[in-house]
């Protein structure tokens, strides 16, 4: 697949199932934080389990997850995985100022340097091909 | 082991998992025969590691368990390239390393 496009082939659809990925990243780990936040401290795996089916916060996370599921599958059928994951990284910054400005969560120089580096590696490793043509034409 | 230190322990095996669940998924889409197949797969893997992430966020910050999760792209571009036979180039292994630093750094932190 030729890559005349300088963000190397991030069509229009391509960008926009992708920023629907990271609102859906970021309002889930948002309300599945604060769905576990509802549980006792010592919560044991099956009251965490039993927690997972029955409470209102995690019926929505699971939601959100399923439209997830859907939206990423459409981003897979253009794009490598090693390619399309990368730009979804984005949410851990979205994630992390969201969790200090709702929750009031601790972000202090280590922890936000530490993050900006995870954004930096995540990117220096999504410059490689958009997609492979040796396994795009592998199908059986 | 404090509670903090086996939250982060949940979330690196959470990233292992996700890596081959990945993988899982990108194979449903190469594979018209077996794409219900491995969409199942997929799905199974990730309500394993949806399942001990929620008990990791009993003990972590989101602000932590959540960029950690980071770890997961180690194990998509391990699996992608042992299983998928997609491409690895040197660019994108200095980018992996760079993201081991800043989880150690966030785990740091925890």
């Amino acid at each position: 697949m030729s890559s005349k496009n300088p963000l190397h082939g991030l069509t229009p659809v391509l960008t926009l199932f992708l920023a629907i990925a990271i609102v859906l990243d970021t309002l889930a780990q948002l309300l599945w934080k604060h769905a576990v936040a509802g549980l006792p401290d010592d919560a044991s795996l099956s009251v965490t389990l039993l927690a997972v089916f029955s409470q209102p916060w995690f019926v929505v996370v699971i939601a959100l997850f399923l439209i997830q599921l859907w939206n990423w599958l459409e981003v897979l059928k253009h794009a490598d995985l090693s390619f399309a994951q990368p730009i979804t990284s984005i949410s851990y910054l979205t994630v992390s100022l969201a969790s200090w400005w709702l929750f009031g969560e601790k972000l202090g120089p280590l922890k936000g340097a530490g993050i900006l580096l995870i954004l930096a590696g995540v990117w220096l490793s999504s410059g490689g091909a958009r997609n492979t043509p040796a396994e795009s034409e592998r199908c059986p | 082991m404090s509670p903090v230190e086996l939250g982060i322990g949940l979330v690196l095996v959470c990233s292992l998992v996700e890596g081959f669940a990945q993988v899982c998924l990108k194979k449903s889409s190469l594979q018209d025969s077996a794409k219900l197949t491995w969409v199942g797969v997929g799905i199974g893997f990730f309500c394993i590691e949806a399942l001990l992430y929620s008990i990791a966020l009993q003990w972590l910050d989101i602000s932590v368990a959540y960029p950690l999760g980071a770890l997961s792209f180690l194990a998509v571009g391990g699996f992608s390239r042992w299983l998928l036979k997609e491409s690895l180039d040197a660019r994108r292994i200095a980018g992996l390393g760079l993201i081991v630093i800043g989880c150690a750094m966030v785990a740091s932190q925890g």
